[in-house]
């Protein structure tokens, strides 16, 4: 993947080569700059690549339109970011709606069940009727992985989750996704900073100058 | 707030409240301008329909319902009651005979004026009492007659209908009644009576007095005719035509039809009034409707990072618009039912607040609206989903 800056070519990715499996939850580190966030933008149909291929569940997001990978983000994928995120003139109810209704292509309506169960599981009952500015850091990011995984997306992209928030509600955003991964079985692919964040992953997989430096089980 | 685009239009109530007062300019500005023509006009038309006078005499190439100027003879009505008969000054004028069949005619001078409210105009009319009478339904109700202007003290008397009455002031301020002084094509005249029903102008002056006052000459604007029967119209409209050729003869019943004809001019100003008030929501929505965008790119990136698609974007957009174009349109209709009512207070203008126009106002605010906001709403379909996620 190369960026063009001016009249410079900056590449950000170079021979990159990750295969991560189904039900698998990885976590990507190494320094900012080293290609971590092109890589999950990539994967998420966001950034198309200059060279390569990308295969999702037998999709290849290369050969895609723009109007493709938007459907298949919208069917397949959910994002949570550093920042959260979150529509700040919604509550966090809205929030929940409004990407059911993205994932219903504008239909009304959406599965209260399935909503319901993913609010009990990120602990948000009582949070449904908060705008994102009346609810803490770590409410927001449980919002917001509540946003993403509230259509059931097989893939779950998670860029530096944790990263605004103090070890208290990070370590309580870790478990939350160490149980989503565990109970429905949604791969994972996490950016952080933080190993004591990574060693909750299955597998670590470290970056550095846009290559892959290595890939293991964590600790 | 669960809904998107409700919580958007109320997230910046200023810029909102601004977009919904720009949208309701142009529908003001379509309902109040296209009711005053239409007011105006049915106001003219139902003051007609009080005129008994079967035909209508007038200078080839005139406008009925128009003011024109006091430039056709008003010995016309005399010479249709009486014929013309050579003079000892006129020798050799050819002996015509009275108009068969013809009851009445009347000459009216019509001059306009600015409305006594300062809003718009409104006519006056100079008439021959007496002949006046016979061809239409006046009766004064309140005063007495008017005079003709010759003999003493009735030059500058006036009689005025009972709409003008209880809606004006006099010269000192005070409501108009029989006694009080009212300005009149730049003079002061006295009220001697109040008439009803409303017939053409509702300021009637002596047709004499009006004669003096531009220029002297024994000249009206047109000549109304009755006839003994309605049915006579066409043979005394014939008779006429054949003794005095080269006039405007119509028949007081074609004047709707004909005035509708003639307003073109109208229906042209009113065009370009509907293209203005289009182009004014097209521009208030596309300002509002691009710096939302541009205030919401990061909004935006995260539609796309949930999987909106271009068409879910350009339909919230869209639909933003079309709220506030609809908030403008209701707010648009609440003031210019109030300004009708305002205006109809205060002066002497009427508004027909008519279905149709409204509905077209409607169109037009909501038209604009959507085109207004494409442009945005396109842009922000194809921002880069990356870049507009990362925007400060």
């Amino acid at each position: 993947m190369i960026y063009h800056v001016g009249k410079v070519d900056v590449p950000a990715l170079r021979g990159v080569n990750i295969t991560v499996n189904e039900g698998e939850y990885v976590a990507i580190m190494g320094p900012s700059g080293c290609g971590k966030s092109t890589f999950l933008h990539i994967v998420g149909g966001m950034l198309q690549p200059t060279s390569g291929r990308v295969i999702i569940d037998g999709e290849d997001l290369t050969r895609m339109s723009d109007g493709e990978r938007t459907d298949l983000r919208r069917r397949k994928i959910g994002f949570v970011f550093q920042r959260f995120n979150l529509f700040p003139t919604l509550t966090a109810e809205g929030n929940l709606k409004l990407a059911e209704r993205i994932y219903s292509n504008g239909a009304n309506g959406g599965n209260s069940d399935r909503r319901r169960e993913v609010l009990r599981l990120l602990q948000l009952e009582s949070k449904m009727g908060h705008k994102p500015l009346e609810l803490s850091g770590g409410e927001q990011q449980r919002v917001a992985i509540a946003r993403a995984i509230v259509n059931r997306p097989a893939i779950l992209l998670a860029d530096e989750p944790t990263g605004n928030l103090d070890s208290e509600n990070s370590q309580i955003v870790l478990d939350m996704l160490r149980n989503l991964n565990n109970e429905f079985r949604q791969t994972i692919i996490m950016i952080t900073h933080n190993p004591e964040a990574a060693k909750l992953a299955d597998r670590i997989i470290e970056m550095r100058d846009g290559h892959v430096v290595s890939s293991g089980a964590s600790l | 707030m669960d809904n998107l685009i409700a919580a958007n239009v109320k997230q910046r109530p200023l810029r909102t409240a601004i977009s919904v007062i720009g949208v309701s300019l142009g529908v003001i500005l379509v309902v109040l301008t296209v009711g005053l023509a239409r007011g105006m006009q049915r106001d003219s038309l139902d003051r007609q329909s009080n005129v008994d006078a079967e035909l209508r005499m007038a200078p080839p190439g005139t406008q009925p319902l128009a003011s024109n100027p006091l430039m056709f003879r008003a010995g016309y009505a005399r010479a249709i009651m009486e014929g013309v008969q050579p003079t000892d000054e006129d020798p050799d004028l050819e002996p015509k005979p009275p108009i068969p069949g013809a009851a009445a005619a009347s000459p009216v001078g019509e001059m306009i004026q600015s409305s006594a409210g300062g809003i718009g105009f409104e006519m006056v009319d100079g008439i021959d009492f007496e002949s006046f009478v016979k061809t239409t339904q006046l009766r004064i109700v309140e005063g007495r007659a008017l005079g003709d202007g010759r003999s003493p003290g009735s030059d500058y008397e006036a009689i005025i209908d009972r709409f003008y009455a209880e809606n004006n002031k006099s010269s000192d301020g005070r409501p108009v009644k029989t006694g009080s002084k009212i300005t009149v094509l730049g003079n002061e005249f006295t009220v001697v009576g109040i008439y009803e029903p409303p017939i053409l102008g509702r300021v009637k002056i002596p047709l004499y007095t009006m004669q003096q006052l531009f220029g002297g000459a024994d000249n009206c604007t047109f000549v109304m005719v009755k006839t003994e029967r309605p049915e006579l119209a066409e043979e005394v409209k014939e008779s006429i035509e054949r003794y005095y050729p080269g006039n405007r003869l119509i028949f007081t019943r074609d004047l709707p039809a004909l005035y509708s004809q003639g307003i073109n001019a109208v229906e042209i100003f009113l065009n370009v009034v509907i293209g203005l008030a289009m182009i004014i929501s097209t521009l208030v929505i596309l300002l509002a409707m691009y710096t939302t965008i541009i205030e919401r790119t990061r909004e935006i990136g995260i539609l796309k990072s949930l999987g909106a698609s271009k068409r879910f974007i350009v339909i919230s957009i869209e639909k933003e618009a079309a709220l506030i174009s609809l908030m403008g349109v209701l707010f648009g209709f609440l003031v210019s039912v109030i300004g009708k009512y305002g205006i109809e207070a205060s002066t002497r203008l009427k508004i027909d607040l008519d279905l149709r126009w409204l509905l077209l106002a409607t169109s037009i605010a909501l038209a604009g609206g959507l085109i207004g906001a494409l442009y945005p709403a396109l842009r922000a379909a194809n921002l880069d989903p990356v870049e507009a996620i990362s925007y400060e």
